[in-house]
């Protein structure tokens, strides 16, 4: 008696047609990003070089290749690590508001930072990502270890990284007042830049980027069974305790390797979850992908606005994170239903 | 079979399960029946292999603990509700187990169509989970079970929080369950519902196993009156149906 209802079917549980328009949205703000700036550069003359062809010479082709295009895929990645991780953080611990940064990560890289800064005289960018990435894993590490039994109750690993961020800030903080001259820099990294921006730290950042956001998005169906109870998706085949650790750690070190690479860039771990969520209200984890391109197409945007509002003066990446997402978050929140984990 | 030896499930001192000795047939409906903290939910947890435990308690042979080779659906008193998830996606979840994460094969999609059909809930599977009603959510997780097409289904609780009519459709899909060739156990408040639809009833009290056998014997048996301090009134209907009733202390003896 069901029949003439049973035609339409269940429909598709993920539209791959969205992800595969939010890839063809970040190579298109991916190629303006590396065209605008004070040297305008022509779109043509862009994909001639890059595909090996006589293209830009002298002074633009440098502007490309050594400024433009590896500042732009350091965005990129950064934006698809902080989204992701921000995702993943959220279905982890069953909380719309757990972003990136949550474990002890943004301060552990913070006090990272500073010390790189205070003790290094003049080349601060040669320890600043390093110590900054120990930093950032140091104090994830610690959350865990005090937390201990954390995944009978993922809450106390949230507290605990909250504890372990707010002394290392503390220590932060009076480390940056004792050496007043490192305050600058010290704020200037804290809220984001990515003006240092080489191919050395591109492709060290883009290997445990990639790698984590590939294992993330590999258990991604796997992670819907951790909106569950315990019992539940344990019955459904996944062993909860060991995806959660396998989770917390890939989206940690691409946090860590974002932050080390960028500064702290606020913002995007939440937002960008919500709004691909919300636009197409759908909870599951398999819009991870399309959360990860949509993350590195709205910091491509970010920071083309943070070199061109002010030019030639920057802004810091974060500031136009939050001045241009927060507004558009609201207007998504008021316009559709946000739905989360 | 499913045979527990001297199972013993205890929190720091305290033994929520103590000593049990018990065998569950298999093919059959067992339900659980005692007072509040008798120990039935852990006894559940135990049975799914989430729970620890000191003893032995073999499922075809094979012990229980931490076995995922098994495909045991659960349908918990108070499960998680994932906020924005569907209907659909929600009763695909029962796929996983057979099909893997998340690959929906066209098959697996006609049947989750046919369980949802089955359950009542096709025509609202876009809705999402959060909105469903007490009993469309009972529905729901009767539906994941079924589309997991388990082996064992283990229920906690399955028809509290239902009105009378829901009761009925509820434990009528746990008995299609059954008619395929699945082993339903169950706790269940509603003895009179448990004696109506189980097979077996096993009584519990503080822990341990007062009694085990054939509903229609278990029903009238001393135990069950002692398990809720004689508390209870064992009927019959002309129908020969039981019906148990609670008794108010002035009727005791």
């Amino acid at each position: 008696m069901f029949s003439k209802n049973r035609r339409e079917g269940i429909g598709e549980i993920w539209n791959w047609q969205i992800t595969a328009t939010c890839a063809l949205i970040l190579f298109i703000v991916g190629a303006l990003a590396i065209s605008f700036g004070p040297i305008h550069l022509g779109i043509a003359d862009i994909a001639k070089t890059l595909i090996g062809m006589d293209g830009l010479h002298g002074q633009e082709r440098t502007v490309l290749l050594d400024l433009r295009l590896p500042r732009m895929i350091l965005a990129a990645l950064v934006g698809a690590a902080l989204a992701t991780s921000g995702a993943v953080y959220q279905t982890v611990f069953r909380n719309p508001l757990a972003d990136p940064y949550l474990l002890g990560a943004a301060g552990g890289a913070g006090l990272g930072a500073t010390i790189a800064i205070t003790n290094s005289g003049g080349n601060i960018y040669g320890w600043l990502p390093i110590f900054s990435f120990l930093g950032a894993t140091l104090a994830v590490a610690t959350s865990f270890f005090i937390s201990g039994r954390f995944f009978a109750e993922p809450n106390t690993l949230l507290l605990s990284g909250i504890a372990v961020g707010s002394f290392a800030t503390a220590i932060q903080t009076y480390l940056q007042q004792r050496h007043s001259n490192a305050l600058r820099p010290v704020y200037n990294w804290i809220l984001g830049e990515l003006t240092v921006a080489n191919w050395s730290i591109v492709s060290w950042s883009s290997v445990y980027i990639l790698s984590s956001i590939a294992v993330l998005i590999s258990i991604s169906k796997k992670l819907d069974g951790l909106l569950l109870s315990d019992e539940e998706s344990f019955s459904l085949g996944i062993d909860p305790n060991r995806l959660r650790m396998i989770a917390v750690a890939a989206a940690t070190l691409a946090t860590a390797t974002a932050v080390s690479a960028s500064g702290l860039i606020g913002f995007v771990g939440i937002v960008v979850p919500h709004l691909v969520r919300g636009i197409t209200h759908r909870v599951t984890n398999r819009s991870l992908l399309t959360i990860s391109l949509v993350g590195a197409a709205f910091l491509v945007v970010a920071d083309l606005g943070a070199r061109s509002l002010l030019s030639p003066a920057e802004l810091p990446i974060g500031v136009i994170t939050a001045f241009v997402g927060a507004p558009f978050f609201l207007f998504v929140l008021r316009t559709r239903r946000i739905t989360h984990s | 079979m499913i045979k527990i030896d001297d199972l013993t499930v205890k929190i720091g001192n305290r033994a929520i399960l103590n000593d049990i000795t018990l065998d569950i047939p298999h093919g059959h409906w067992t339900c659980l029946v005692g007072p509040n903290g008798a120990g039935k939910t852990t006894l559940l947890k135990v049975l799914l292999g989430v729970r620890e435990y000191s003893g032995s308690l073999q499922d075809n042979g094979v012990e229980v603990y931490r076995n995922h080779k098994r495909n045991v659906a659960f349908v918990p008193q108070h499960p998680e509700i994932p906020t924005g998830m569907t209907v659909a996606e929600y009763v695909a979840l029962g796929r996983s187990k057979i099909e893997g994460w998340g690959n929906e094969s066209p098959e697996s999609r006609a049947f989750i169509e046919e369980v949802l059909i089955q359950t009542q809930l096709y025509g609202m599977h876009q809705r999402h989970v959060a909105q469903l009603s007490g009993g469309e959510m009972q529905r729901a997780l009767i539906a994941r079970a079924l589309a997991q097409e388990p082996e064992l289904i283990l229920l906690d609780e399955p028809t509290s929080a239902l009105d009378l009519h829901h009761q009925i459709s509820v434990l009528n899909n746990i008995e299609i369950l059954k008619t395929r060739g699945v082993t339903v156990i169950s706790t269940m408040h509603d003895i009179t519902l448990a004696a109506m639809y189980a097979e077996r009833i096993v009584v519990m009290h503080d822990g341990k196993v007062l009694l085990n056998g054939a509903a229609s014997d278990v029903i009238h048996s001393s135990e069950l009156r002692s398990a809720f301090d004689n508390r209870i009134n064992v009927y019959t209907l002309d129908s020969g149906r039981p019906v148990i009733v609670a008794s108010k202390d002035d009727q005791e003896n």
